[in-house]
């Protein structure tokens, strides 16, 4: 028991040793020193996005006996009631502004942590 | 809301977000250095030097922290290894700065003689004693933490704070009577 007491004592006292420090400009020297981010690649994403995409249709044509099915989908769309041509772009509508609106609000929550670093 | 260290690392491993970075910095600042502090037995200059290439060594090898454990731990892990290799080149010739330590304390919290006591029979422990200490009973970290840290085996690390605690309750009888 005593010993127990005595090891409490002895972390308490430990801790107490080393008060919280203070920034004093140690992040803003940190960050100074940090390697900036390579613009390199950031700049090449959308070409490698966009080749990507570029290839998987051309596979995609090439492998759906020249595009047929996109005839066939095109026919079918043409069949389909202008009602529910309405609802499909209300519905394409709507997706667009929760995604706008989510992207907002994050960038929105970032911001005071970016001021303050 | 606050974003989690997690998060925070997952934004500059996504985007290179060094702001994300600078948020993680200002976290962990006091606690690496205060260890560092400790460790280099109270050479502050050289605690803050090495606390810097420990954020820049981790901020370049951030994409190795795979998440298995909490980045405070990863962190310390890369603290430690940053103040071995200076004190193999130093080969542990600092020596502890007494009139530096004692001025930038809370003279609130603690005693100051029993501070100066403390330091002194921390400088005293050998050094896988006085880090194993320093990690469990000074930082909060569990046994198994440490040991990832220090890079030792499980048993290695509570065998050093148990004889670390045994020395320095035995140097530090007087203040606990």
């Amino acid at each position: 028991m005593n010993e127990e007491i005595e090891q409490d004592w002895l972390d308490k006292k430990l801790h107490e040793a080393v008060p919280y420090l203070e920034d004093d400009g140690f992040t803003a020297r940190v960050m100074q020193r940090l390697p900036r981010p390579q613009p390199r690649l950031q700049f090449l994403r959308p070409f490698i996005l966009v080749g990507a995409s570029a290839f998987a249709s051309a596979l995609t044509y090439v492998l759906s006996d020249g595009g047929r099915f996109i005839i066939v989908q095109m026919f079918k769309l043409t069949t389909i009631s202008s009602v529910w041509v309405v609802v499909f772009a209300l519905a394409s509508g709507m997706l667009v502004m929760a995604g706008g609106i989510l992207a907002a609000m994050a960038k929105e929550r970032s911001a005071p942590m970016l001021d303050s670093a | 809301m606050e974003l989690t260290d997690a998060g925070l690392v997952a934004r500059v491993l996504v985007d290179d977000d060094q702001h994300a970075y600078g948020e993680l910095v200002r976290r962990h600042q006091s606690s690496v250095r205060g260890l560092l502090r400790q460790l280099t037995r109270g050479d502050f200059a050289l605690a803050d030097d090495l606390a810097q290439d420990a954020f820049i060594r981790a901020y370049k090898n951030i994409r190795s922290f795979r998440g298995e454990a909490k980045f405070s731990t990863w962190l310390y892990r890369i603290t430690y290894n940053c103040f071995r290799e200076d004190a193999r080149k130093r080969k542990e010739l600092v020596g502890i700065n007494e009139e530096q330590w004692q001025a930038e304390q809370d003279p609130q919290t603690v005693d100051p003689a029993l501070r100066h006591d403390l330091m002194q029979a921390l400088s005293l422990l050998p050094i896988h004693e006085r880090s194993a200490v320093l990690l469990c009973c000074q930082q909060g970290l569990s046994h198994d933490e440490a040991s990832r840290v220090l890079d030792i085996p499980l048993g290695t690390v509570k065998t050093n704070v148990l004889r670390g605690r045994e020395k320095l309750k035995k140097t530090l009888a007087a203040w606990t009577q």
